[in-house]
């Protein structure tokens, strides 16, 4: 918040998929900033439209999927309103994208090398030896050990860990002011994780590049990012600082999510559950989309969706919070 | 999912299959045609206005007479007669019976052949896939007219003209759908392999259930799907197959007259002016043959799950 | 102690890669070579599982778990080694003898998408279990059980005549599980149960599956790569890399002094709410493929604490004070 104008801002982004019986909204009102070199994590579980999110950001959203209404402002530039051509002078350049499965980036029949050099020229009128000087650089900043060797091979000589490393030095390339991570380390083993995560957040420190992580796992937003956004249903229901988030979450679904973890629970006792599944887009329920499966519900939130309210540096769409905030503002109102 | 249970009618009405069928004008079309052969062909001695088998009704002075609209036409002899004077709107009714006889009888024949040796290729594995797949490939080599050529050849020789017009048919029947087994067998192997890694087929071992069981009622039906696409496609081209033998004389006799043997009949009067008696039903077995392939064409386009799922 | 209800002893399993004799022979060096590779999955396995106990099996991919589940189940038979069940022998049981074990061993699966049969209504699904293993039943009896069956997983009896499609991923595993309730077993292996599914919809099976523990006097072999469902859920822990057991211990003591230096290091890498970033112990390399085993320990290419002894001999499982068994030469010799 040191400056004004955040780097990226997308301001009430609906997002319509036209399939047969008419349109499904897959997200409604999404609204959220992010600075420069910030890290922001975005949560929820599958089905919630993190993954649509994070592929409308660079206005990608392929067909039958299309952008309804609300602004992607980027260095004040809409993307949604963007010809395909500014756009691509944008993705991979200015915004980078890592998908959580290495081979949707890397093409299996061309070495690394080859696909390095040619994302840089795509971009940049230089040499392909000065280019490739740029992919070795890249792949030793991500640890990749023997660079040079590197460069000759193919995707498929590399073990998982090597390739999403790969990945995240051609997000590199080019010197990007936003990478966009869709699940990047999902698919991978534990320990690997760790490393990749680890090397994911010293990068973004080092080069000042902010991130917007897509994940379902709430332990590695909590070790990786500094703000975060929860989405239920299409849907922000709460975002702010992630260490505020986690530690005292508002929103019941929120809660729910953090206490059905099984480092939460008693061990050998029964863990928190929250009854029910998400809803499919096909039949999203009215007012709230969480109310079949909170405690809390009550006629209000089957009617009406809830507005955003702050409670510390968080911003809670639930009327259970809100109430709340309202009966501690009156006792205290009452106590003075 | 408001209503407890759907009835079968309902499940198909809100199915894929039945959505992309109404909005799929070529479809609609290829599927009334189709209907109205079908129906044309099923009760054809109710429709023709003669008995083209009947040899008492046919009269040899009425020959060669044109369709309606030309000069010399007969009003009883809406699409004109053949050279021995039966009628041709009789004879390609109950030809279009023979050729779709012969077609379905063939694919029935080839499904039950490839679907037995492909579930066993495809679960079994091993030596029986290597011995079963060889034999198919060696099948598939022959080509299907060469095989035909050779056993009718031999067929007719041994049981002389009249018996051979009598076992004509099944003869038909047998050797395209001995021909053609291969090509569904590969389908089924192939689906076969996809489904057995699936873990319903790991669940259904663990229950203890014995191999035919878990073949026949667990994997079969899941196959299912491209076995219909093809067999639709292998019915024209049964329908072919044998239109092309009898085209070559091998196939059925101008007694019982297919398609094919129609217009191989007229053949030989095509020079004198009499074109009819080989157009006519020539412009049916292209119909005919055009509408079946339309049909596997849509249906592999909608049962393609990669299409729509994905 | 009380024997057993599954021993596996001394079980290996290779999966042969070099196809037929034909495709063995090589040319090379002016020579014909006959070459054999095979895949080392799981390398002497020695694992006993007590009655109403859950032994968890934890391990990174590759490691061999769920080649010992299956191994176990008689879906894969092993190259070396034996499994008994209630004390006989059963890996080399033909035909009808296997049958009583199937009742008693039954197995949960890890995709809930692919583990139900797309073309059988959940009714039928439920019924041919119970109709194939006890043809005295009566028609009314079966459907009964199945009512009770789907009543005790959690789904309405009323949803009998629908396909598996229908229901949501949860829902799914749920019946799955009920079709492996409906033969009532005594033993249950899952294989990675909860890892294709939601956070929140995680805790609501995991609680199934300890519910029907409690109810059923069940004993679990349970397979996963998440070792804080592990401590949860798990009454005792082997760790396995690249098929062998490093590590088998109480759950409690495994996680409050882990021995061997892959469970620390695993232990490490599992993000934790807490922590506010990756803080890991790293792994040098990467792990081998079990085509080429290391000689010695299989994991000393990794250990920071690997000697020439290491290198060389193979460690066995040996108990230590705390209770834990451990693998490991370090350990053995106090270094660690």
């Amino acid at each position: 918040m040191e400056n004004n104008t955040p780097l990226l801002e997308v301001k009430d982004l609906d997002v319509r998929f036209a399939v047969r019986g008419g349109d499904l909204t897959a997200l409604r009102g999404i609204s959220f900033s992010l600075d420069k070199g910030e890290r922001l994590g975005l949560v929820g579980e599958s089905g919630a439209g993190k993954s649509v999110a994070a592929f409308s950001i660079l206005n990608l959203i392929a067909r039958p999927g299309y952008i309804a209404g609300g602004q992607i402002l980027f260095e004040g530039r809409d993307l949604a309103a963007m010809s395909e051509r500014e756009l691509r002078k944008i993705r991979g350049n200015r915004i980078a994208m890592i998908f959580q499965d290495p081979m949707m980036t890397l093409n299996p029949v061309l070495s690394i090398g080859t696909q390095m050099v040619e994302a840089i020229k795509a971009h940049r009128r230089i040499s392909t030896k000065a280019a490739r000087d740029i992919a070795v650089g890249k792949l030793r900043k991500v640890q990749i050990p023997s660079p040079e060797k590197r460069l000759d091979q193919y995707p498929h000589e590399l073990s998982g860990g090597m390739r999403q490393r790969v990945i995240i030095a051609i997000a590199l390339l080019l010197d990007p002011e936003i990478i966009v991570a869709d699940e990047p380390t999902t698919a991978l083993d534990v320990t690997i994780q760790a490393e990749i995560m680890a090397l994911l957040l010293d990068l973004c420190e080092q080069e000042n590049v902010a991130l917007m992580l897509i994940t379902h796992d709430l332990g590695v937003v909590s070790q990786v990012t500094q703000r975060m956004l929860v989405m239920y249903s299409g849907r922000i229901i709460e975002q702010g600082p992630t260490r505020e988030i986690i530690n005292d979450a508002q929103h019941p679904y929120t809660q729910g999510l953090i206490n059905a973890l099984p480092q939460m629970g008693e061990p050998g006792a029964r863990l928190f559950q929250i009854p029910g599944s998400m809803p499919s887009l096909k039949n999203v329920p009215t007012g709230c989309p969480f109310h079949p499966r909170c405690d809390f519900a009550t006629d209000q939130c089957r009617q009406t969706m809830p507005e955003y309210v702050r409670s510390g540096n968080v911003d809670v769409a639930c009327y259970e919070v809100s109430n709340l905030i309202e009966q501690e503002k009156n006792m205290q109102e009452a106590g003075s | 999912m408001t209503t407890a249970t759907l009835s079968r009618w309902d499940r198909f009405r809100e199915s894929f299959l039945w959505y992309s069928f109404k909005r799929d004008k070529v479809a609609i079309a290829s599927f009334v045609v189709l209907v109205l052969m079908l129906l044309a062909a099923i009760f054809a001695p109710l429709l023709a206005p003669t008995n083209p088998y009947d040899l008492a009704q046919i009269n040899i002075m009425n020959s060669e007479l044109p369709p309606i609209g030309m000069q010399g036409a007969d009003s009883a002899f809406p699409l004109g007669t053949d050279a021995q004077g039966r009628d041709m709107l009789s004879t390609i009714l109950y030809g279009t019976r023979v050729s779709l006889l012969i077609g379905f009888g063939a694919v029935v024949l080839q499904a039950a052949l490839g679907i037995l040796f492909g579930l066993l290729a495809g679960y079994l594995g091993g030596r029986v896939d290597s011995i079963l797949m060889r034999i198919a490939d060696v099948q598939l080599s022959f080509s299907t007219l060469m095989v035909a050529i050779i056993v009718g050849a031999v067929f007719k020789a041994s049981f002389g003209n009249l018996m051979f017009g009598e076992i004509a048919i099944y003869m038909l029947i047998f050797i395209i759908g001995v021909a053609e087994w291969p090509q569904i067998a590969r389908t089924v192997r192939a689906s076969v392999l996809a489904e057995k890694k699936k873990e319903y087929v790991d669940a259904a071992k663990v229950m203890g259930f014995r191999t035919n069981r878990i073949m026949f009622r667990h994997i079969l039906p899941n196959t299912l799907s491209p076995i219909f696409v093809i067999a639709t496609v292998q019915i024209a081209n049964a329908i072919i197959s044998e239109a092309a033998l009898s085209f070559l004389g091998l196939g059925m006799p101008e007694t019982q007259p297919s398609l094919g043997s129609l217009i191989k009949s007229g053949f030989d009067y095509i020079q004198s002016g009499s074109w009819w008696i080989t157009l006519i039903p020539g412009l049916v077995l292209v119909v005919l043959v055009l509408v079946i392939n339309l049909l596997g064409d849509w249906l592999r386009d909608v049962m393609n799950p990669r299409l729509y799922k994905g | 102690m009380t024997s057993p209800l599954v021993e596996i002893r001394g079980l290996e399993k290779r999966f042969d890669l070099s196809g037929s004799l034909l495709e063995q022979i090589t040319f090379k060096n002016g020579r014909f070579q006959r070459k054999q590779e095979a895949v080392h999955a799981i390398n002497g396995v020695d694992l006993q599982v007590q009655k109403g106990e859950a032994l968890c099996v934890v391990g990174e991919s590759g490691c061999g778990k769920s080649t010992v589940a299956r191994t176990v189940m008689g879906l894969l038979s092993p190259s070396a080694g034996e499994v008994h069940y209630g004390g006989s022998r059963i890996d080399n049981l033909k035909g009808r003898d296997v049958l009583p074990y199937r009742r008693k061993m039954q197995m949960i699966f890890q995709n809930p998408y692919a583990s139900l049969n797309p073309r059988m209504t959940i009714q039928q699904t439920l019924e041919e279990p119970i109709h194939f293993h006890r043809p005295e039943l009566a028609r009314s009896e079966v459907r009964e059980k199945v009512q009770e069956v789907m009543q005790s997983v959690g789904i309405d009896p009323d949803w009998g005549s629908r396909f598996g499609h229908e229901f949501s991923g949860g829902q799914r595993q749920r019946i799955a599980i009920a079709r492996a309730l409906a033969v009532d077993p005594e033993f249950i292996v899952a294989d990675e149960p909860i890892s294709a599914l939601d956070v929140s919809i995680q805790a609501q099976v995991l609680n199934l599956l300890m519910e029907a523990q409690e109810t059923r006097n069940l004993t679990y072999l349970f397979i996963t790569h998440d070792l804080a469902v592990v401590e949860h859920f798990g009454t005792r822990v082997a760790v396995m890399y690249l098929g062998r057991v490093c590590e088998l211990a109480d759950t409690k003591t495994l996680f409050a002094e882990p021995r061997h230096p892959y469970t620390q290091a695993l232990l490490s890498a599992i993000p934790k709410l807490e922590d506010d970033r990756p803080n890991y112990i790293r792994l040098q390399g990467e792990v081998p493929t079990p085509v080429n085993l290391p000689s010695g320990c299989v994991f000393h290419g990794r250990c920071p604490y690997a000697n020439e002894r290491c290198r060389q001999e193979i460690p066995q499982l040996i108990a230590t004070d705390g209770g834990a068994q451990v693998a490991c030469h370090a350990v053995e010799e106090g270094r660690l």
